[in-house]
């Protein structure tokens, strides 16, 4: 980061005035805490004792010997609520009350952040609200119960396309009326300076983890790290412990949809051009004018038009590879990881899985590991419908 | 077009035109909706250019602010954005999302092209920031009355009035005051605090937008509010 906020020409801080002053007691309030011995200890502590982390690095033996290469999966999808949300959702909940907000809000896609959200927030006792699209709140109707159930209020957003981007709209038109007592706990690694990255220092766990882990396994560092995008926190997460390990690749994979030719897809890095959408300079899906365009995938999570700033820093200057994986493959890799390895992946992580397998092929000699961000419970239903099974 | 006239001849002072976005952060419902029935409608952004240039061609020759948030400006060029507002006949722009962090570049684009940089000011933007605002600013400087987004309120609360007080009392170049204004009251309270202009848009929008009405019926209504707020602005 050279600029304040800025990861090359990507990131900043594109906010409405009115949003200024809640960032900057924000920026402030994180630059001085991160470094707070107290803080970081309670936090490691609700991450080991009550999120159960490390997380396990298992090595996929049936999936390699089918398909080659030493694929190794970091298990988030073990992590409590389901998937690597809730590192991020603890590290702020408790950031929030140690800024002494009383109320939290937060967006939600697949409703994995939401659910990770209440969790935090039941645990510390902050109240708490979920904003999420009408289409998501359709497809993710347990996590609506669950949350419900955690004592969170989930807010229906009917505008605009109903989507992740509009919950995030009507998140932070709430946090506009309501920062001197509201902390808004974003998702992901998007959004104006801090939250980029804030969120990523929350998630690193995930690969400083996966280093010690690999070493110790194997006794050397990867070959291949391979990480599901939509905003990109798991994918940051696994990647920037290793950024300065200059062998190691990184490849972050997004969703293709009905493929990136079809216009139906959500494939920002690969696709998208250059804009400012949801407070940071970044790729964003949008037409010849600059409107914002819808998008789509099969995984709630990925259903983003725009992606993390740090993403298209590290592709430009080409430490990552971002490719495209469409919904058929994903939704085969849901079945090839549930039979192979009895490990049932969300969606969203099973476009990594995708990936893997196909790059093992062609890479038969790598130590591969692949982000399982999260479990595939929330999706079961809803596959299950789409293949006719009920 | 009609409803430029229509406000020009019931005696606005400065028009504000709002390109629309898919995703307005800092605006409320009965302006998110009016901007998805514009993109519905097949808005595109040399739309907004053509309507200037109609504006000016039929004699309203009233300053014009062009509001935006920075993706639509971004996409087409900055330069590119500026020059044909410029050309068309706007006097000044106004950036949603663009705080002075940000804006150096940009600023200079917009001066050189004759048009004002017009910005916002928050209830909870300190008074430090207020300076630096006013000292970046041509033209007016747009102060927002309440926390939150754009949409009429019934009352001016006291904390507002405080706040209005506060900026009026340090500004170097004239004030406005928008946000949550929508009667002649509003009016009266801001003109005895010594604001120079209040800026109306959602309660504009939902007259205009009351569809079981007639275009000319609306339109009535539109001319008799505002000119019900332009005289509460001198009486």
């Amino acid at each position: 980061m050279n600029r304040k906020g800025y990861f090359g020409e990507f990131g900043g801080f594109f906010v409405p005035e009115i949003l200024v002053h809640a960032l900057k007691e924000l920026s402030s309030s994180y630059d001085r805490l991160k470094n707070d011995n107290e803080f970081n200890m309670e936090l490691s502590a609700l991450l080991s004792r009550y999120a159960g982390r490390p997380t396990p690095l298992y090595f996929a033996k049936r999936l390699s010997e089918k398909f080659g290469g030493r694929i190794y999966l970091k298990r988030e999808d073990l992590a409590h609520t389901g998937s690597h949300k809730i590192n991020n959702a603890l590290g702020q909940a408790l950031l929030a009350k140690k800024m002494g907000k009383t109320r939290v809000i937060a967006e939600t896609g697949a409703g994995q952040h939401g659910v990770a959200a209440a969790t935090a927030c039941a645990l510390l006792g902050l109240e708490c609200e979920v904003y999420m699209g009408e289409v998501d709140v359709e497809r993710q109707k347990l996590n609506c119960y669950r949350m419900n159930l955690l004592g969170t209020k989930v807010i229906t957003v009917k505008n605009g396309s109903k989507t992740l981007k509009d919950a995030i709209n009507e998140a932070l038109r709430d946090y506009a009326a309501s920062s001197d007592h509201t902390h808004y706990l974003i998702g992901s690694v998007v959004g104006p300076h801090p939250y980029p990255a804030m969120v990523r220092d929350f998630q690193s766990v995930i690969g400083r983890e996966t280093k010690a882990q690999i070493l110790a396994d194997t006794g050397r560092l990867p070959d291949s790290l391979i990480a599901c995008v939509g905003g990109g926190s798991n994918a940051i997460g696994l990647f920037h412990p290793f950024l300065e390990d200059k062998d190691v690749k990184m490849f972050g994979v997004e969703a293709g949809g009905n493929g990136v030719h079809s216009g139906k897809h959500s494939a920002s890095v690969v696709a998208g051009a250059e804009g400012v959408l949801h407070g940071a300079r970044t790729l964003i899906l949008q037409d010849d004018d600059g409107q914002i365009l819808e998008t789509h995938s099969v995984a709630a999570g990925l259903d983003y038009p725009a992606v993390g700033p740090e993403h298209p820093y590290l592709s430009r200057l080409g430490r990552a590879t971002y490719v495209a994986v469409d919904d058929s493959k994903a939704l085969f890799a849901f079945h090839l990881l549930s039979e192979t390895e009895g490990i049932i992946p969300a969606l969203e992580s099973a476009h990594a899985v995708a990936y893997a397998v196909e790059h093992a092929r062609q890479n038969q000699n790598e130590v591969i590991i692949v982000n399982l961000s999260g479990r595939g419970d929330k999706d079961v239903a809803e596959v299950a419908q789409m293949e006719g099974y009920f | 077009m009609s409803l430029i006239e229509a406000l020009s001849s019931s005696g606005a002072d400065i028009l504000e035109i709002g390109l629309p976005f898919s995703d307005p952060i800092a605006d409320g419902p009965v302006i998110q909706n009016a901007m998805m029935r514009s993109l519905k409608g097949g808005f595109k952004v040399n739309d907004i250019f053509n309507l200037i240039k109609k504006t000016r061609a039929s004699g309203i020759d009233i300053p014009i602010i062009v509001m935006s948030y920075l993706n639509p400006i971004i996409r087409i060029g900055g330069n590119e954005f500026c020059k044909k507002s410029a050309e068309s006949g706007a006097d000044g722009i106004l950036l949603v999302d663009m705080p002075i962090e940000e804006s150096e570049e940009l600023d200079e684009i917009v001066k050189k092209h004759g048009m004002d940089v017009i910005r916002l000011i928050a209830p909870n933007t300190c008074e430090a920031r207020m300076m630096e605002i006013f000292s970046k600013s041509t033209g007016f400087v747009y102060a927002v009355s309440v926390s939150g987004t754009t949409g009429a309120r019934d009352n001016l609360s006291k904390q507002s009035i405080d706040f209005l007080r506060r900026v009026a009392s340090i500004r170097t170049c004239p004030l406005a005051v928008g946000f949550g204004i929508s009667s002649p009251d509003h009016v009266r309270q801001i003109r005895a605090i010594g604001v120079d202009a209040v800026i109306e848009g959602s309660k504009l929008i939902s007259i205009y937008s009351d569809y079981t009405l007639s275009n000319e019926e609306r339109l009535s209504r539109i001319e008799e509010h505002a000119t019900e707020m332009k005289r509460a602005t001198v009486d």
